[in-house]
């Protein structure tokens, strides 16, 4: 006779899971809608939807710190709460960007909504919690979801994307789980701060190493295809220019931050039973990402492209800071996302804005830098702005990613790696090249003849979201003083 | 007798196959295979230790990859068919709009 199982709904905690109950009962509750009744307008959805991510928001900051629950799955600790918070503001500044003024494929479907919440909440798993299985379940859900909303777009280039990013990201879930049973087969659990307890006994039995070292190739592997760092990144460029602006933008941000949370976990454990290989292997993938994507960005003729190499430079910078393993370095990593969210989802909307169905400019690409020559004379709010967004991922003082490159770059000298900080700073300087390369299109070069206004897909809400970016980009330096203690704060009380 | 060694050779066995299949398969059904084999390479090794260990984390893992799998397939063979109605074939080599 089986004994009845009898657990109390106090152990369970279910508050830790609040967050993500409330965006996947929201995504059910627009695909209820729809089936009571068709036809709704979009921009219902999209209220409906920005609605439910600001009551995940308060859900979110309503937690307490250092709190497991459900089984001890669920680990809410300093840092996800960071990576949730600027999750869910990178989502409430995507969503808004669907009302445009040209009708979109994917707009029209209220699943789509629907599968965007159901993303949010599997990235939001992803963060909070430490064991692999979630982890596990958190990526998929999200990247299935993510591959199909790509798919929806609905022109050849985004359905070609949506099965690169697919086959890839199969892949990485291949070696992620391989990377597990590893790292299972040597300890005997699958929650990382067990493991690094187990492992830490462990360490002084012969041959140990090896496993232990094979598993992190795994997982940095998988990894690398996520956060698409320099082997790994042959599919970044090629889905970002298929996919929307938006969602383009969207990828640079989220999904690469979920995984670089995830990165932290494994990492830290790692550095902490003291295998200085994986440090080094993790900064050497740093330094070839920075300096290669760099290279990549130069030649290309499209503005998207660019952009999406640029985004691959910024994750190896943001990767050389994981491998220091400092407070100061991992405060670093989110403060650099928070600021990286404004700047580069704000160039993204500015595409979005002088998206047009015909590619007049070039035979094959949407915004090529021909298509910004001389819009300070037609469109001359518009170029300054795009030029803030443009400075502001050089790096020039008072926007906001040079306050994040600055403290990152500090960290690193801070550890004692010189010889990195220089790398990084000399990076800096390659991509100011092809940043001003597209300032110097709008503001020096001529305006092309018969060309008419290129802003065709502006509307309200677009302004709005661009405006918001640009504020947060040009008044950054107000905002470092509070952001970086709360930071600050919440990486030191989770222990890393 | 059949060790936990022998289970995972042949889990790393099957990894590999998936790996070079990935990598060399041209047409998009069989690169499908490949990332599939990779998985249930991971379920082997996972049932295996598993067993090994006396404890039944590995094998809840391996469930929850055989579901995961099932959706992935879903979803990409949704892709699959989308793509086959706009090009008439499931060779990679004729998706060449997105390069360089």
């Amino acid at each position: 006779m089986l004994q009845a199982v009898n657990v109390s709904m106090a152990s369970l905690n279910l508050t830790t899971l609040s967050p993500m109950l409330v965006a996947v009962g929201g995504a059910l509750l627009i695909l209820i809608i729809d089936l009571l009744k068709k036809d709704m307008t979009k921009s219902l959805y999209v209220m409906l939807s920005v609605l439910i991510l600001f009551v995940d928001f308060g859900a979110v900051l309503s937690l307490s710190i250092n709190e497991r629950g459900l089984f001890d799955l669920m680990l809410i600790d300093g840092i996800s709460i960071v990576s949730q918070l600027i999750i869910l503001l990178a989502s409430m500044l995507f969503i808004p960007l669907a009302l445009t003024q040209k009708r979109f494929h994917e707009y029209a479907y209220p699943e789509y909504f629907a599968l965007f919440l159901f993303m949010v909440a599997g990235f939001q798993f992803m963060v909070a919690t430490d064991n692999l299985i979630l982890i596990f379940i958190g990526l998929e859900t999200a990247s299935l979801a993510l591959y199909t909303m790509i798919a929806m777009h609905n022109t050849r280039g985004s359905h070609e994307a949506a099965i690169k990013y697919f086959t890839m990201g199969a892949m990485a879930a291949g070696f992620y789980v391989m990377g597990s049973a590893v790292i299972y087969g040597i300890s005997g659990t699958v929650e990382l701060s067990e493991v690094s307890k187990i492992l830490l006994e462990r360490m002084s039995e012969a041959g140990i190493a090896l496993p232990i070292i094979g598993a992190s190739i795994l997982l940095l592997v998988a990894i690398g295809f996520k956060v698409s760092l320099m082997p790994f990144h042959m599919w970044t460029p090629d889905v970002y220019e298929g996919s929307s602006a938006p969602m383009a933008g969207y990828m640079s941000i989220v999904p690469k931050l979920a995984m670089m949370v995830v990165a932290i976990r494994v990492l830290s454990f790692y550095i902490d039973i003291g295998m200085e290989p994986v440090r080094y292997m993790v900064i050497a993938l740093a330094v070839v990402t920075m300096t290669f994507a760099n290279i990549m960005a130069l030649v290309q003729f499209d503005v998207k492209r660019m952009l999406a190499y640029s985004s691959i430079s910024h994750a190896g910078f943001v990767m050389a800071a994981l491998a220091l393993d400092t407070t100061k370095a991992y405060s670093g990593i989110f403060l650099y996302y928070g600021l990286f969210l404004f700047t580069n989802l704000g160039a993204f909307t500015m595409l979005w804005i002088t998206r047009h169905k015909q590619k007049k400019y070039h035979s094959r690409f949407h915004h090529p830098y021909e298509k910004f020559a001389g819009l300070i004379h037609s469109a001359p709010m518009g170029a300054v702005i795009m030029a803030i967004f443009m400075l502001s991922l050089t790096g020039v003082p008072p926007f906001s990613l040079f306050w994040g490159k600055m403290y990152i770059i500090s960290a690193t000298v801070d550890a004692g790696y010189i010889w990195l900080a220089v790398i990084m700073a000399l990076n800096s300087a390659i991509a100011a090249y092809y940043y001003l390369k597209l300032v110097v299109y709008m503001f020096l070069k001529p305006k092309p003849e018969g060309v008419e206004a290129i802003g065709v897909n502006s509307s309200r809400p677009l302004i709005v979201i661009v405006g918001i970016a640009a504020a947060v980009t040009t008044f950054s330096v107000f905002l470092m003083e509070p952001m970086l203690s709360y930071i600050n704060y919440m990486v030191s009380v989770s222990g890393y | 007798m059949i060790g936990l060694g022998h289970y995972l050779i042949l889990a790393s066995i099957l990894f590999a196959i998936g790996l070079v299949g990935v990598i060399r398969r041209k047409n998009l059904l069989m690169l499908f295979f490949a990332t599939e084999i990779m998985l249930n390479a991971a379920n082997v090794a996972f049932a295996a230790i598993s067993s090994y260990h006396n404890d039944l984390t590995g094998q809840m893992f391996a469930f929850f990859i055989v579901a995961v799998a099932a959706s992935e397939v879903a979803v990409g063979l949704g892709l699959l068919i989308l793509l086959y109605k706009k090009y008439g074939s499931l060779d990679l080599d004729d998706y060449t709009m997105l390069k360089g």
